[in-house]
């Protein structure tokens, strides 16, 4: 475009009244480096737009001077100040100021990182003693159990023990021991007899334990006759217990038959254990 | 400018580079009429446009360093800054919202302090303002104090994108007409 075109175009116009876009304000720029005569056309242009802004004056408010002398005046007294000091003021004051602002994060930082491994700590810590303790308390528990269960039990034996002997006690019980037969020579049961009630009593001193599916058979002999006086079984403490058989009135002896599980009507000779005389 | 000047371009810029207050008071003196009819344009807010003018001086004070005596006059460089200064505020949101604020608190800020406002060349304006016509007026206001682009004058004014530039054309050689008849 030739320079006569640009000044009849309207883009010095334009331009001058700021309504050009960018790449009109940089072609006009270019063109007035180019041509003297648009540059002078720009600034008769632009000489007219700023009279006319300056027709548009209207006087500011004094507070405004005012506000902009102190400003200003601050401004540069601080400036001074700061080129005084500027070498001690600078390099002391400044980073030393930012060296604790960041420094006192870091340790607040380092504190609470601290803190948290502290707290991760105890709580691995806390949390295996918990384990262990519980490990700790169920075992105890069981043993407790265990312990409730087996004083339970000794209880029990020692109600038993007391019971056998407060039978044992009355004066009028007549014991009859029974020693092994020849073919059972080493075993032992006793016969505890009152007089006075009939009841008899079985202590099974020492007895095997039976072959599955047998019983031992109490019988008396009364009058020369066996009168059956109750099976039994042999438990884990016999050996210390009185167990009530049945009664009788009358009776020579005593003896203990090994028979099949529920008894027999009639003593298997062959298979007695144990007998004794009542005396 | 009617008051006689007792530095020339060259002294004025000299010395607000090398800071001197004195300087840039004779500056503000001269220039903030001007200025401040900017931002009032611009702003419609007296209030406003006093905030406006003062970061304008800021400004000026601040970057004279940067302006350059061989790319143009000390003026052109200020108008430059103030408008830019003015239409960024206009455009901000602080702006939009600060303007109740500033309706509902105008009465108690106290009138002496405007009460100095008035144009400096009143019948040159009222001149430039009845021969210019109204569409005229308005494509300069528009393009210049309140930073509208090409499109958005075609929509506002009504008329084709490419008639902007022709009626611009025409507005300003007739506000020149009016100026030089002054």
């Amino acid at each position: 475009m030739g320079a006569s075109r640009y000044i009849s175009s309207g883009l010095i116009e334009a331009y001058v009244s700021r309504l050009a876009s960018p790449q009109e304000e940089q072609e006009l720029e270019m063109a007035i480096d180019q041509y003297p005569e648009i540059a002078i056309a720009v600034e008769d242009c632009r000489l007219g737009m700023e009279h006319y802004i300056m027709l548009q004056s209207v006087t500011p408010p004094t507070v405004v001077k005012q506000n902009l002398i102190r400003i200003i005046a601050d401004e540069e007294a601080g400036k001074l100040i700061g080129e005084a000091t500027e070498e001690t003021q600078i390099i002391e004051d400044t980073p030393a100021g930012k060296m604790y602002v960041s420094s006192s994060w870091r340790w607040a930082a380092a504190a609470a990182i601290l803190l948290l491994l502290g707290s991760l700590l105890l709580n691995f810590i806390y949390f295996s003693r918990y384990s262990d303790y519980k490990v700790k308390y169920e075992a105890l528990l069981t043993t407790n159990n265990t312990l409730a269960s087996e004083q339970n039990v000794y209880r029990t034996r020692i109600e038993e023990m007391e019971h056998s002997l407060e039978i044992v006690k009355d004066p009028s019980m007549q014991m009859v021991k029974m020693p092994g037969t020849k073919s059972f020579p080493s075993l032992l049961a006793t016969v505890y007899w009152n007089k006075a009630s009939k009841e008899v009593f079985l202590m099974a001193n020492n007895l095997p334990q039976p072959a599955t599916g047998k019983q031992y058979q109490l019988w008396a002999i009364v009058n020369g006759k066996p009168v059956d006086m109750g099976v039994f079984d042999i438990g884990t403490d016999t050996a210390a217990i009185l167990r009530k058989m049945k009664s009788v009135d009358n009776a020579d002896m005593f003896a203990i038959t090994l028979e099949n599980k529920g008894g027999s009507p009639v003593p298997t000779m062959d298979q007695m254990y144990v007998a004794g005389k009542a005396s | 400018m009617g008051t006689a000047l007792t530095y020339t371009e060259a002294e004025l810029v000299l010395g607000l580079k090398s800071r001197s207050e004195k300087h840039f008071g004779y500056l503000y003196d001269h220039y903030s009429p001007a200025l401040f009819g900017i931002a009032l344009k611009v702003i419609n807010d007296e209030n406003v446009a006093g905030d406006v003018l003062q970061e304008i001086f800021l400004k000026i004070w601040r970057s004279i360093e940067r302006y350059d005596t061989d790319k143009g006059r000390l003026f052109t460089w200020m108008v430059n800054i103030a408008r830019n200064t003015a239409i960024d505020t206009l455009r901000s949101k602080a702006h939009k919202q600060g303007q109740k604020v500033q309706e509902l608190s105008s009465n108690s800020m106290g009138t002496e302090q405007f009460a100095v406002h008035q144009a400096v060349d009143q019948i040159g304006l009222t001149k430039v303002i009845e021969q210019l016509n109204k569409e005229q007026r308005i494509i300069i206001d528009l393009a210049y104090y309140k930073g509208c682009t090409q499109d958005e004058i075609s929509k506002i004014l009504d008329i084709p994108l490419g008639t902007v530039k022709t009626r611009m054309r025409n507005a300003i050689i007739q506000l020149r007409t009016i100026l030089k008849q002054l």
